[in-house]
């Protein structure tokens, strides 16, 4: 046992000298104000807008972006939740519009004065709220491939999935964990109204190949050929295009009209570098800034001059879309709970 | 020393494969170890995160949740340090072979712990490392191509 305390003692020892040898370099870095930034995985990792956002940022701006992390925008609202002030977030980025009442009746919120912001008229009706800017924003359709092993309609309705070729062969997203999933059942619920669309639901928990906890893994699932239709966005083909060089896959042209999806970003009141919080989010809302969060996100600027000259100016947006919609926290809390007795009572 | 560390494998060759999975975990320890000293591990609150997001959803018992929100969160650095200092001492021993079945008793500890903090899709992971210290701490896996051999020949005892 002896031998055992003096390793471990050893082993401390010569991380704590090795530790107090790094940290010299860090004592540099705190001289200047730190903008925490709380955003979901995918936009600060390495191939999101976020590190191209930084290094614009920190040109400027005489500090330092730090990026904390949640894996989705449901983690970022319970973080906030839980440890408010504690984190430190400067600014939130993330959210989508399913999320804004929650966070509101969550956290407090500084407001912004971007009613005037001349975006995109799809999605106009996402400055109504005080206190979220829309930062990028996408449409939401099925996906296809070339050859698919059934015939598919073009256009597509939501009918025609429930009939018999389609069974087992739409990958869907569990609307729970998967901001996408919320979206294809409250765009039902709106097409159908609340009972038939349930009724709709209940079909459709037989035809699909499976509900899965993220897109990424209900779009992996598609991928690899086990659906031949997925609820994604319009953007995906062109991801596949450029960044797979892969044009095998093809976004459907929808009878109903599509739902979108819009991402904004907040500052929160317990801000500690609220001004500096603001200009990021200039930034963001800049053309180069849009650009960026196009090119990485593979999601729609809310300037169409971004988009201008670029692949993502000849994504066909589709003729009619469905209107923001901004739900309150309990209809979303009793449509889940209704999904999720649908779900058990299919016993799939 | 050197020469019983190499003995051993005349003497106990029947852990040669055992050996082979403790050196290939001591490895994977390392690296691990290495990732997080030279990234932000110690400089940023990466633990408090990872308590705070996953700890409300994890099975662990209520008063230890309430320890670990209510005064680790805030000591995030030193929780850190502790973590990267057992990490790298589980790769070190199991590299060398040295003091092997207290570190796998101290291995088999700190991946229960981690099973209440880490995301979900790591538990199957830290479940099968989980059994694998214990067969570790079990067999005395430091006695073969490990020092632990030497010791266990001239001084004996429990914990070779």
């Amino acid at each position: 046992m002896k031998h055992f305390v003096l390793f471990i003692a050893t082993v401390f020892t010569i991380l704590f000298i090795a530790y107090l040898n790094k940290n010299q370099s860090f004592l540099v870095h705190d001289q200047k104000p730190t903008v925490k930034i709380f955003t979901y995985s995918s936009f600060s990792s390495k191939w999101g807008p976020g590190p191209v956002l930084k290094e614009m940022f920190e040109k400027t701006c005489d500090c330092h972006v730090d990026f904390l992390e949640g894996a989705d925008a449901g983690i970022l609202l319970q973080r906030l939740k839980i440890e408010g002030e504690k984190l430190g977030a400067d600014l939130v980025i993330g959210l989508d519009q399913y999320d804004l009442q929650k966070a509101v009746v969550q956290s407090n919120w500084r407001t912004l004065e971007f009613s005037n912001l001349d975006i995109d008229p799809q999605i106009k009706a996402a400055l109504k709220n005080e206190f979220f800017v829309p930062y990028d924003w996408g449409v939401l359709t099925f996906v296809t491939r070339d050859n698919p092993s059934i015939e598919i309609p073009s256009p597509l309705s939501l009918d025609q999935l429930l009939e018999k070729p389609f069974f087992r062969k739409i990958a869907l997203q569990d609307p729970r964990t998967s901001s996408v999933g919320l979206q294809f059942v409250m765009w039902v619920l709106k097409i159908k109204g609340e009972e038939a669309g349930y009724k709709y639901l209940s079909q459709m928990m037989r035809q699909v190949q499976s509900f899965s906890p993220s897109w990424s893994a209900s779009y992996g699932l598609f991928k690899s050929g086990q659906a031949d239709l997925v609820f994604s966005y319009t953007t995906s083909p062109l991801y596949n295009q450029i960044e797979e060089k892969n044009t095998h896959f093809k976004a459907l042209e929808m009878v109903e009209p599509n739902p979108v999806q819009v991402e904004f970003v907040g500052i929160p009141t317990s801000c500690q570098h609220c001004d500096l919080a603001e200009k990021f989010l200039n930034v963001m809302l800049s053309v180069e800034g849009q650009k960026v969060i196009m090119e990485k996100n593979y999601m729609l600027p809310v300037f169409k001059k971004a988009a201008e000259g670029t692949a993502f100016e000849k994504i066909p947006i589709p003729f009619r879309l469905m209107n923001v919609q901004f739900p309150t926290v309990s209809d979303i809390d009793r449509i889940l709970k209704r999904w999720s007795d649908l779900r058990r009572e299919s016993n799939l | 020393m050197i020469v019983a560390f190499f003995e051993s494998v005349k003497y106990s060759g029947h852990m040669v494969a055992i050996s082979f999975l403790r050196i290939f975990l001591g490895y994977y320890y390392l690296q691990d170890a290495i990732v997080k000293f030279k990234g932000d591990f110690l400089v940023r609150p990466r633990v408090a995160e990872m308590i705070s997001e996953y700890l409300p959803a994890s099975h662990a018992p209520e008063w230890y949740k309430w320890i670990l929100s209510t005064y680790m969160v805030s000591h995030w650095q030193g929780l850190a340090f502790i973590f990267l200092g057992i990490q790298l001492s589980i790769a070190i021993s199991y590299i060398i072979g040295y003091v092997v079945r207290p570190t796998a008793l101290l291995a088999g500890l700190f991946t229960l712990q981690m099973l209440y903090l880490s995301n979900p899709a790591s538990h199957d992971l830290l479940k099968i490392l989980l059994a694998v210290h214990i067969v570790f701490a079990w067999l005395g896996a430091g006695r073969c191509l490990g020092f632990d051999y030497y010791f266990f020949k001239r001084v004996r005892g429990f914990w070779w």
